[in-house]
């Protein structure tokens, strides 16, 4: 496989992960995740063909049990959903770059299973609990035959509600003693999750901590319907009723999705679109036209916005490029 | 930070009925410290480890042995990527490694053989230049 690893066309490789190649969907994340020209281009396919799959995110502090709970939950609602994506994800270093990507050690009970396909993936310094291109790897995922994925944030404190934006239904997991009723109205994560989940009941303070969400649920009154599960992944109590909620809500929440783009925002997508091929393209190329650019401006012999007009007059004199974005 | 940077994804595993994970563990932050992605994973059967490796898409396959099974396991690893047409994929093994069971893990193709005590530089330069061959980077 070496030596096709490169060769393979974005086509190519999305063909075999829609026909439940595993590794041509392994590296077609892999080619996403790191904004290659063939991952732009596998991105901006998936977001167009956009298949309906059903989105549960998992998030909540560091420790609380997300991947416990996950590993448990496959478990539950397999039954229910022939194939489950699951996407974990784990911080970068801030120092190295490098990640250690621990999620799947708890979910060893999946590792056989044709239809689980679990993906860690690497923060990359992108903030909000997610990665960069998460919403791009769901719809891969879904284009795939996922019927259900499950994202599963990064250790979360309490403003990172980026997952909220890219699944359907939101699941918030504490331990218990996460703090006092205080600590439950404020703002941030714990608004915009659907149904709240105190993981390790097995532990002394998980009544109390469910009683301070609760509270908080019935200071916000009739309007409010979300609910404050106890649950204890280890002995497994509580994961049938979990699951039975996450379901009915996945139903509640059943719009498609649209992958055609509405009117008001297209112009804006455009730029989102072109501005990243563009980038992959130049980083990428080996024009040398360009490669001189780029050395006339770490030489300082070209003012920054010179060199970009004129990096982007090559590529739109530059048929090969554009034949070569539209040829993969 | 650059966050499209291609990094190295590198698979560390042992056996999950293994429980001495401090060696496994020093690796794993001896190869985040050097920029890679390391995914962590305790299997269960063998062949776990070749599902894992293919959908976590890594260039390197690490396995520690600090009990049995260091050539047994190591050969049902080899057959099923080779089942599976991964054959290529690199295998380095570490930890408590007998003279004898040297030679059948050279047979079975393993590319490296890191016994306690080998300096974590030779470790760390051995799985870049792993996965930089494989990904066909010179």
């Amino acid at each position: 496989m070496t030596g096709t690893r490169h060769l393979m066309t974005p086509a190519a490789l999305l063909e075999r992960a829609r026909a439940g190649d595993p590794l041509a969907l392994a590296r077609a994340i892999t080619e996403i995740e790191n904004g290659s020209l063939a991952g732009v281009e596998l991105g901006l396919a998936v977001q167009e063909q956009a298949a309906r799959t059903a989105t549960l995110g998992v998030t909540g502090p560091p420790g609380a049990g997300k991947s416990s709970l996950i590993n448990a939950l496959i478990g539950e609602l397999l039954p229910r959903f022939a194939r489950i994506g699951v996407l974990t994800v784990d911080p970068s270093s801030p120092v190295s770059g490098g990640a250690v990507l621990g999620d799947r050690v708890r979910m060893a009970a999946h590792s056989a299973n044709p239809c689980v396909f679990i993906r860690s993936l690497a923060a990359r310094g992108h903030l909000g609990g997610v990665t960069r291109t998460t919403r791009k790897v769901i719809d891969l995922l879904a284009v795939s035959g996922m019927e259900l994925v499950i994202v599963e944030t990064v250790g979360t404190g309490q403003s990172e509600v980026e997952v909220a934006d890219l699944t359907d239904v939101k699941l918030m997991v504490c331990a218990p003693g996460m703090g006092d009723e205080m600590q439950a109205i404020k703002a941030g994560v714990l608004e915009v999750a659907d149904l709240l989940v105190v993981n390790k009941a097995d532990l002394p303070d998980a009544d109390r901590t469910a009683d301070f969400l609760r509270a908080m649920l019935m200071h916000r009154g009739d309007a409010e319907h979300r609910i404050a599960l106890k649950v204890s992944t280890l002995r497994r109590e509580g994961l049938t009723e979990l699951a039975g909620a996450i379901c009915a809500r996945l139903e509640q929440a059943g719009s498609p999705r649209h992958g055609a783009l509405g009117t008001g925002n297209s112009q804006a997508a455009l730029a989102r679109d072109t501005a990243e091929l563009v980038m992959a393209i130049i980083s990428e190329t080996a024009d040398p036209a360009i490669i001189g650019l780029a050395a006339d401006l770490a030489g300082g012999t070209i003012p920054r916005r010179d060199a970009a007009r004129m990096a982007i007059g090559l590529l739109a004199r530059d048929a090969e490029c554009t034949s070569l974005a539209s040829d993969k | 930070m650059h966050d499209t940077l291609p990094r190295p994804r590198v698979l560390l595993t042992k056996s999950f009925i293994d429980s001495h994970d401090r060696a496994i563990e020093t690796i794993a932050l001896a190869l985040r410290d050097a920029a890679m992605e390391v995914v962590l994973i305790d299997y269960e059967q063998p062949e776990d480890v070749v599902t894992v490796a293919l959908q976590e898409d890594v260039d390197v396959i690490g396995i520690s042995f600090m009990s049995g099974g260091q050539v047994e396991t190591t050969q049902k690893i080899v057959a099923e990527l080779e089942r599976r047409n991964l054959s290529d994929l690199p295998i380095v093994v570490g930890g408590i490694i007998r003279p004898f069971d040297e030679p059948p893990l050279r047979e079975a193709g393993v590319a490296n053989i890191f016994r306690g005590g080998a300096p974590l530089s030779d470790v760390v330069a051995t799985f870049a230049a792993l996965s930089r061959s494989y990904r066909g980077i010179a």
